[in-house]
């Protein structure tokens, strides 16, 4: 295959599978959100409320501000989007096969999660508006707090591996998965990953108590599209822990992509319910939990990971 | 399309992309769309590195300005007498002399491009980068990457100790409370807390707002 070719294919099949996911993920948060408040939803009409919703979106009116910067305005969800799928692009769905087999994957994937940030904070200056600025700088200020621990552990995961590729670290579970060789690992990637795609306790930047955050101001396509670039940014925290800590696509008798998607869909299911039971987080309470326990923790996973190597 | 046309289109797309977006530094009128435009002409720096085969550089550098630029951003605001920096602001100014330093850069890497003899060192495709990089790092070079990383980590810890709250001087707060705006302490604002804890009673209060 001539490299435009392959480069058509690994768009269109990223592009389709994270669009299905979204899809799913957004169905699990309304199927999840009913039943913890014991109001049983049927399947039927859970598959169905996402696209509902969707559609209501799309009609809706666009809201506008006094002297915006439209073009950072809407640059900021296709940035958050294109953020997520670079990032999912990393993951292997089998032996080598990766969107992006890079060598130094997990310096790819630890960059587009860096352009988080950058979106987020796009999405919250540009309005000129109150609580969307309040939504950006908040981000800004507990961002370091949870990059650090998210890198530290990712590291590790590259230690046993000898190789930044994700497909090496996957390879390198044989027999014994990253979970258990690295018990500290998979929590605090999770804990740090809620805060990478600003979701449930971690909802910083888009807080209620902000009236929304940064998308105080958005209603609307632009509204939609930023909700779905953050369900991808979550669908690619769900993906990278099933491939850096339960063994990606290894497993038996299903083909490997299978086994990816159920393991992605599991992590996926554990952070959306974290979305719904726990409470939101204090910002300055994160940051000194970020820096006091996370990073730490995080460095003793490196040197144990690195000892046990030796 | 073979390999080396394709590398050769999208060096030129990150290349005039990286020009035009540092071009467009110096033409935004606000602080963060100038930062950003410098963040755009990192990242067609960081897209000629993962040409040169210099991965884990390409994503680093990605990483490290993301996280630089958004700071810059911040920072620029906070030292900028601008209500949270939502107002435009030029970027240029001084023009005789950055024009005479502009012409000159320009000169000096121009005549650099066209003179030096630079050496044609293909990389084999079986290269490992950056495995070749972390010998580097933690090998010959090791003494001077330790000293220039204990360097920047006691600077940061400087810093941290000049801003923090506990510093050597005393509280951080204590010259930042608000100037009084009545006399005798009516109408302190929030930030007096400390002081108004000293305020010995309620009625004390009372009786002051009936006076204001």
């Amino acid at each position: 295959m001539s490299p435009v070719t392959r480069a058509v294919l690994g768009v269109v099949g990223l592009g389709g599978s994270l669009a299905v996911l979204i899809y799913l993920a957004a169905v699990l948060d309304r199927v999840i959100g009913h039943r913890v408040a014991q109001q049983p939803l049927r399947w039927s009409a859970a598959l169905a409320l996402p696209a509902r919703e969707a559609a209501r979106l799309v009609l809706q009116q666009r809201s506008r501000t006094e002297r915006s910067d439209a073009e950072a305005w809407a640059l900021a969800p296709a940035l958050l989007a294109a953020a997520a799928a670079a990032s999912v692009a990393v993951i292997p769905f089998g032996p080598a096969a990766a969107v992006a087999d890079v060598d130094a994957g997990l310096a790819l994937y630890v960059a587009a999660i860096a352009l988080v940030m950058v979106a987020v904070f796009l999405h919250g200056w540009s309005p000129n508006s109150v609580y969307p600025l309040i939504g950006a700088y908040r981000f800004v200020a507990v961002t370091l707090s949870f990059q650090v621990p998210l890198a530290l552990v990712l590291l590790a995961t590259a230690l046993p591996a000898e190789s930044l590729s994700v497909s090496a670290i996957v390879q390198a579970q044989d027999g014994l998965w990253n979970v258990v060789r690295q018990p500290l690992g998979l929590p605090i990637f999770l804990a740090t990953g809620l805060g990478a795609a600003f979701w449930g306790p971690l909802a910083l930047p888009d807080a209620d108590d902000l009236a929304g955050g940064t998308r105080a101001e958005v209603s609307g396509v632009p509204l939609l599209l930023w909700r779905a670039a953050q369900l991808a940014v979550l669908v690619s925290i769900a993906a990278m822990s099933a491939a850096a800590f339960l063994g990606g696509w290894r497993g038996p008798w299903l083909p490997g992509v299978v086994w990816l998607g159920l393991k992605t869909l599991a992590v996926l299911v554990v952070l959306l319910l974290a979305g719904h039971l726990l409470a939101r987080v204090r910002q300055e309470s994160f940051v000194v939990f970020g820096w006091v326990v996370l990073i730490p923790l995080a460095l003793v996973d490196v040197f144990l990971s690195g000892i046990l190597l030796l | 399309m073979n390999a080396p046309l394709l590398a050769d289109v999208l060096f030129w797309l990150f290349a005039a992309g990286s020009v035009l977006s540092a071009w467009r530094v110096f033409r935004a009128d606000s602080m963060m769309r100038a930062a950003y435009w410098l963040f755009a002409s990192f990242v067609g720096v960081a897209g000629i590195f993962l040409l040169l085969g210099a991965e884990f550089l390409g994503f680093i550098l990605i990483l490290m300005m993301a996280g630089e630029m958004t700071i810059m951003v911040v920072f620029m605001v906070m030292f900028m007498m601008n209500p949270a920096g939502l107002n435009p602001m030029t970027m240029v100014h001084q023009h005789r002399t950055s024009i005479a330093v502009g012409v000159l850069a320009f000169l000096g890497l121009a005549a650099l491009a066209l003179f030096a003899d630079f050496p044609a060192a293909p990389v084999a495709d079986t290269s490992r980068a950056t495995a070749e990089l972390g010998t580097e790092l933690l090998g010959g070079s090791m003494l001077v990457f330790q000293t220039a990383g204990v360097t920047l980590l006691s600077t940061m810890i400087g810093a941290i100790a000049l801003a923090s709250v506990r510093g050597r001087y005393g509280d951080a707060e204590a010259g930042s409370t608000e100037p009084q705006i009545a006399p005798e302490g009516v109408g302190r604002g929030s930030h007096a807390m400390p002081a108004a804890k000293e305020e010995p009673e309620m009625d004390e209060h009372h009786g002051h707002l009936g006076h204001g």
